[in-house]
């Protein structure tokens, strides 16, 4: 890749960048948003099932949640979130997944 | 039985126990029923081919038109192509899932003996699934997100959103008493 990178100018982070894409590691997030219906235990419990956190973190990551009304709980591979969003419906918590990163 | 209401306890390892009233154990049915009704797939929704049905792949990939199937079943992505393609392949497993929470209930209340329903952690899980779907299809109809707490206690008596009110605070409740006896560690 050096010569093409002296001809077309490619910057270290584009290379970066590119090796991501096709090694597929970039990671992915999963974000559940506040919802005024969710109970606040019920979501610390939910959290604490579906993930295995103890009860501090999922506590923790609940009331981000609520103060800002959102917060990434789970990071991984696409498929892995899309797994835990799938999850996280079937329990009735609002959840999205998205690029790591992208803006929340 | 004592008359006072405790919801959900726990006895033992892994039971946790409620007593309900007939009255109880009516609304609890009725809901539970409603959402199985309201989960079942939309005729529109099938696909012409079999063997895509027959692994949960549907046609329509649009968001449900209805507030409360949508809060039900939301988008996975922001992005709109993404959300449809997930939900292609997602929505009718989802629907399934909760549709299986709400059967448990069913299940657990009819099989009720003298009004004591008894539930391990799994069927917990279901219940506390179900109950919360129940509630968010209520909270839709309440507009929770606009409506504060207080004016919701304050409709008046002939409202009929009082009455729906009346229930969506007391399955808060019930499921609060549950996930308390679930986080119960001391015993």
């Amino acid at each position: 890749m050096g010569k093409i990178k002296e001809k077309i100018g490619v910057s270290e982070k584009i290379e970066e960048e590119l090796k991501a894409i096709f090694s597929g590691d970039i990671p992915w997030v999963t974000i559940v948003w506040d919802d005024p219906v969710n109970l606040m235990t019920y979501v610390t419990y939910v959290l604490m099932e579906l993930f295995g956190y103890n009860k501090e973190k999922a506590h923790e990551l609940m009331m981000k949640v609520h103060t800002e009304g959102k917060a990434v709980v789970s990071t991984g591979s696409r498929e892995e979130m899309e797994h835990d969003v799938a999850r996280l419906h079937e329990y009735g918590l609002w959840a999205t997944l998205q690029r790591g990163d992208q803006a929340l | 039985m004592s008359e006072v209401q405790h919801g959900f306890f726990r006895h033992g390892d892994n039971a946790y126990l409620a007593n309900f009233t007939e009255a109880e154990r009516e609304v609890l049915l009725n809901l539970a029923e409603q959402i199985i009704e309201l989960l079942a797939e939309r005729v529109d929704h099938h696909s012409d081919d079999p063997l895509a049905a027959m692994v949960g792949i549907t046609v329509h990939d649009t968001p449900p038109e209805d507030e409360v199937l949508l809060r039900l079943l939301p988008n996975a992505y922001a992005d709109q192509v993404d959300a449809s393609e997930f939900r292609r392949y997602t929505e009718s497993t989802l629907r399934q899932k909760k549709q299986a929470h709400a059967m448990a209930m069913r299940m657990h209340i009819k099989a009720a003996v003298d009004g004591v329903i008894e539930l391990d952690h799994d069927s917990a899980n279901a219940w506390l699934g179900a109950m919360n779907d129940v509630r968010l299809a209520l909270g839709v109809r309440l507009k929770v997100e606009e409506n504060t707490h207080q004016e919701l206690e304050l409709l008046a008596p002939d409202d009929p959103m009082r009455g729906v009110y009346a229930v969506y605070s007391w399955l808060g409740w019930l499921q609060e008493s549950l996930i308390d006896a679930l986080m119960d560690e001391s015993q």
